[in-house]
């Protein structure tokens, strides 16, 4: 369904153009990681650690060096101590001295041809000593339990990490006094929730190519979320100088969260450095399952009081986060549902804390939705339990209790970009909600809400008028399919007044590339999108001084003119973007290049009103809000739950460009459907037992239906591109949460464990038949 | 495996010399599984013997005795199809029309089926409900073996080392017979968590032919052949379909996997089944 969308007309923003790089991908034409070659390439492999936790004893070569074509074995003794991390530098290359968990690369190879360097990667010997294991944050939280990292308390860590022993980090956050407020409730409800591992499952699995250039420089590319990333890893792991290594990207299979920190790039450029020779490694998809990371398993206890007539009053929610065996994303991803597991709602009193715990598992990551995913299901399955105790329909009971414009999001940040009222009166109309809630048939509906943010860090734009007057925009940040290079050519084209095809967007390229922090966080259309509108102004603002020698004007009285020319403003005479072009670099000044750069700066808690304890970030982003509705049919012999249909109001801000904004909302549905019904990565003591697609079951055609209603509600975030936010996660947030509603309405089973399987279906529909 | 270990045969005495040969040896059908064991490093066979240039093997005959011979490498697309199965047997072809996608049912072979033998195959389960047969052949000649006494264990089957499935053999249909297939699967194309195939005809309000087969809930599909047997000649009402669920529910021996859980399995049978009797009552009365 096309959606709707109503604003104050623009030349290039708020339209659906096509992605600027359908054709090459629709073609078949786009380049990714695993079509690269470089001449003279070399293949890499790796041997994967049997155990979840081990002392590495020895290690044994021979074999596979003895093969015909391998050239290099690289293993833990071949690496210096040097570690990476995005808050906590506990990771090292490859496993030095023990490994942690099963599937962890403890040794690699490069050899002439892919089959020969994994066949020889099973010859290297390793000599281990078993150690015992941690397999779940409570375990790793008791005391005496086997301890990963004893040299924590040493570790570089980039916020006042609380951590001791396996707690990698603790979170707290408070507002008005909990406490005391549960005596001025009517009705307390309290629940202990569950969720489980999700993979990422990116079409293309990780890999990375590097090659060594004869002055030393080291040309790396990788499927990535951020060259920047991806260089900074290398170089802290291996311990060489940013100017020495060079990352850029093809064009990427996609990334949601898996690919923004390091997977392989750091064995392939060590392999690369060791043979001299440019080397490839592409993983597999059972090793891209087994080592490069998932979403976190939660646990959240979480308890709600309100009054009689629906009002809330206080909310308290407690967090018990497996890690697995390396921080990576882990603080951020604690920090972030700390903060969100409130959700869009105004609770005088509210606390949120939670540890997340190193455990022998895999390491669990940043995944779409960053922690939200997990408390949004909590919070806003128990808000529908409230609402049927009270007799209140659940949108009405949401209607009463979210934020209003001016309010402050819970620690204290203004919100100023508000459209959750709007979206929950939109989907009420659009799903035909007070109808179809009213019919109890086989079907049933459910409702939830969630507030996600865009923002963080640093970003940077550039925009150089080319020789003829059309340009270049230069980001760094990676389109990992999502969109962004069309988007921020829109929004660059609309800054400049100028065809979309005068703008060739370059890709990302840490030799060339202003920073960008990422692809993640929601951010690229808000923030990168912001340095665009800047650089382009700065382009803007040289244009015209040009210009006003050419037209013997003031700069203040001329103006842009669609298609690329300025005039002066009620005049009919004007210049060319060619003729200034032209000009610029064969006689006047110098050529134009605009820039811009900034730094997400608002602030995320405000003391005067919350307390804070071991936050790992502290300007987090701006906020976009959504309501759902699902429909679900449930087979009553089975117990399986179908999806019917879904319903969707995302407040954008505004859509740059409305048909990937649903984009975004078709896939986070899907990937949250999969989510909540199918998907679950299951362990076997330490050992990932599904790491196939055979075995890992993701929703397909047949399972997502066809008809993803959508509606975009526009209410304008005041710094963002012409008034824009994010939108790539939020459209998985708001899923499981009204799935599980939507299963309650037509089975009347609540469900409060993560995936809704049939098994778990079925159970209740007995239980409820018995009781 | 080198090109020197593969071979492509065009009769089924070139097949069996070739297999008795060498015991390490495979023969490969569509591949659809066998290709994927080797990638994933599980199998790894001295020689392949392709089947794919063995007319005898592609065919759907009836035979002089009257039973329908489907060859070994029919397709699982052409089997969905197959106008020979008429009535009862019909399962035959909702079991086809349900394995996989429709890139593997234009792959696979009811004789790689057979031979593979997942314990979560559709084939074997309805194969046992209409009381198939097997045909083989080795350097030793050609015998039959009935379907309940092919499947034996976890992956384990009566063929021995040097056996070629020739094809499947069917018996006629019960007349007036129905059958139903049904297959709970995680998403559509996944191996089942449980399936049940039921044949049933019906003269007036008696049971004349029933035939029930369970699937995915232990080593290999469980048939009660007694307990099916008591209901002939009865109304087929609740208590007997009760009776016969709950025997079928304690033969089972389900284990945990990454689909399901043995505890669901053994709650999902009496329901499947229940359901499916019904549903074939409800088609003979309708003559449907
Ligand atoms: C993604 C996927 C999903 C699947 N889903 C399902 C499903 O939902 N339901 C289901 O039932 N099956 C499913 N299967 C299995 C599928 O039906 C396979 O096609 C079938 O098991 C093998 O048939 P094939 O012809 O490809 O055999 P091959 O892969 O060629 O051979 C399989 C085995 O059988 C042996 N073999 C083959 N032909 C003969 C013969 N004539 N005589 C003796 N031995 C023989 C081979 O040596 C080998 O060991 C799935 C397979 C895949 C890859």
């Amino acid at each position: 369904m096309v959606a709707e969308k109503t604003t104050n007309e623009m030349y290039q923003v708020g339209k659906s153009i096509p992605k600027v790089d359908a054709r090459e991908k629709v073609l078949g034409r786009a380049q990714y990681i695993a079509e690269l070659t470089r001449p003279n390439m070399l293949f890499g492999a790796m041997l994967q650690s049997p155990y979840a936790h081990a002392r590495i004893i020895a290690y044994d070569t021979t074999a596979a060096e003895k093969v015909t074509g391998v050239k290099c074995v690289l293993t833990g003794d071949d690496f210096e101590d040097h570690k990476m991390g995005p808050f906590i530098k506990d990771e090292g290359a490859i496993a030095k001295g023990k490994v942690r968990y099963m599937g962890e690369p403890v040794a690699c190879v490069a050899a002439e041809d892919e089959e020969t360097a994994r066949a020889a990667a099973l010859l290297i010997n390793v000599e281990y000593e078993e150690l015992p294991t941690v397999l779940s944050p409570e375990a790793a939280l008791e005391a005496g339990a086997a301890v990963l990292h004893e040299d924590l308390a040493d570790y570089f860590k980039v916020f006042e990490a609380i951590a001791e022993n396996n707690l990698m980090s603790y979170t707290e956050i408070s507002e008005g006094d909990v406490d005391k407020a549960w005596d001025e409730c009517d009705l307390i409800v309290e629940n202990v929730y569950e969720t489980q591992a999700q993979n990422h499952l990116s079409l293309e699995p990780c890999g990375a190519l590097a090659e060594v250039e004869p002055d030393g420089l080291i040309n790396l590319w990788s499927a990535n979320q951020s060259v920047f990333r991806v260089q900074a890893n290398v170089c802290e792991c291996l311990g060489l100088p940013m100017s020495r290594v060079r990352s850029m990207t093809p064009k990427v299979g996609a990334g949601f969260g898996n690919k923004m920190e390091a997977h392989i790039q750091p064995l392939c450029v060590a392999l690369a450095l060791a043979t001299k020779r440019p080397v490839k490694m592409i993983l597999s998809r059972e090793e891209d399952f087994e080592t490069v990371r998932a979403r976190h398993p939660f646990k959240i206890r979480c308890k709600t009081g309100v009054k009689k007539d629906g009002t809330f009053v206080a909310r308290e929610v407690e967090l018990l986060l497996d890690g697995g065996a390396f921080a990576d994303d882990s603080p951020g991803v604690l920090g972030n549902a700390t903060l969100m597991s409130v959700g869009p709602y105004h609770f005088p009193h509210a606390k949120a804390f939670g540890k997340v715990a190193y455990t022998n598992h895999l390491r669990f990551a940043a995944f779409r939705g960053f922690g939200n995913p997990q408390v949004t299901f909590a919070g806003e399955a128990q808000i529908n339990d409230i609402a049927d105790k009270l007799g209140i329909d659940p949108i009405d009971l949401r209607l009463k209790n979210v934020l209003a414009k001016g309010q402050q999001w819970f620690g204290g940040q203004k919100v100023d970009s508000n459209g959750i009222y709007e979206c929950l009166e939109k989907v009420r109309v659009s799903s035909d909600w007070d109808n179809k809630r009213k019919n109890s048939g086989e079907n049933g509906i459910g409702i939830s809400v969630a507030g996600h943010i865009s923002g963080l860090l640093a970003t940077g734009a550039i925009v150089r008028m080319l020789e003829d007057g059309t340009f270049v925009l230069n980001t760094g940040a990676t389109d990992i399919g999502q969109g962004s290079d069309t988007v921020l050519t829109q929004i660059c084209a609309e800054a400049l007044q100028i065809p979309i095809d005068r703008i060739r967007t370059a890709t990302p390229d840490t030799d060339a590339s202003p920073y960008n922090w990422g692809t993640t966080a929601s951010r690229v259309t808000y923030t990168t999108g912001r340095a665009v509108v800047g650089a382009a102004e700065d382009a803007v603002r040289q244009i015209k001084d040009y210009a006003a020698i050419v037209l013997e004007s003031l700069a203040d009285d001329l103006e842009l003119r669609e298609g690329g020319m300025v005039g002066i403003k009620g005049a009919n005479k004007e210049v060319s973007f060619f003729e200034i072009a032209a000009m610029t670099h064969w006689g006047v000044g110098g050529p134009i290049v605009g820039s811009h750069t900034l730094v997400f700066d608002q602030s995320t808690i405000d003391p005067k009103r919350a307390v804070a304890k071991g936050m790992p970030f502290t300007n987090i982003g701006v906020f976009t809000f959504a309501a759902m509705v699902s429909e679900v049919a449930i087979n009553q012999v089975t117990g399986k739950a179908s999806a019917e249909g879904a319903w969707y109001a995302v407040d954008v801000g505004q859509a740059i460009n409305p048909g990937l904004v649903e984009g975004q909302i078709d896939g986070g549905y899907a990937q949250g459907l999969g989510y909540a019904l199918f998907e679950e990565m299951i362990w076997d003591d330490g050992r990932l037992a599904n790491p196939t697609l055979m075995d890992y079951k993701v929703p397909g055609t047949a399972e997502v239906p066809y008809d993803i209603d959508t509606t975009i509600v526009e209410h304008p975030e005041p710094d963002g591109p012409f008034g824009a936010k994010g939108v790539g996660e939020i459209t998985l947030v708001t899923v499981p949460a009204s799935i599980c509603n939507a299963i309650t309405h037509a089975s009347g089973v609540r469900l409060r464990k993560m995936p809704f399987s049939p098994e778990r279906v079925l159970n209740g529909i007995i239980e409820n038949e018995i009781t | 495996m080198t090109e020197a270990g593969y071979f492509d045969p065009v009769s089924v005495d070139e097949v069996v010399a070739l297999l008795a040969a060498d015991d390490e040896a495979k023969c490969v059908a569509g591949g659809a599984s066998l290709v994927a064991m080797m990638n994933a490093r599980l199998v790894e066979p001295s020689r392949l013997v392709s089947l794919r240039h063995v007319e005898e093997l592609k065919k759907i005959e009836t035979a002089e005795d009257g039973w329908l011979q489907i060859g070994a490498l029919v397709r699982h697309c052409d089997v969905a199809i197959a106008d020979e199965l008429a009535d009862g047997n019909q399962i035959l072809s909702q079991a086809a029309s349900l394995i996989a996608n429709p890139v593997i049912r234009d792959m696979g072979t009811i004789g790689g089926s057979v031979g593979h033998f997942d314990p979560a195959a559709d084939y074997p389960v309805a194969l046992s409900a209409l009381g198939a047969e097997i045909e083989i052949a080795s350097e030793k000649g050609r015998r039959r073996i009935p379907v309940s006494n092919f499947f034996v264990d976890w992956y384990e089957t009566a063929l021995e080392p040097g056996d070629l499935i020739t094809c499947i053999r069917v018996p006629p249909p019960p007349t007036g017979s129905t059958g139903i297939y049904e297959k709970l699967a995680k998403v559509k194309g996944d191996l089942g968590i449980a399936m049940v195939a039921v044949i049933m005809a019906m003269q007036g309000d008696a049971v004349s032919h029933l035939a029930v087969s369970v699937g995915g809930c232990g080593p290999k599909p469980i048939r009660l052949p007694e307990a099916e047997q008591a209901l002939i000649g009865g109304s087929i009402d609740e208590a007997a379909i009760q009776d016969l669920v709950g025997k079928l529910s304690t033969a089972s021996d389900p284990v945990d996997d990454v689909r399901a859980s043995a505890a669901y399995r053994k709650l999902l049978i009496p329901r499947l089944v229940a359901q499916a009797i019904g549903q074939a009552k409800v088609n003979l009365r309708d003559g449907s």
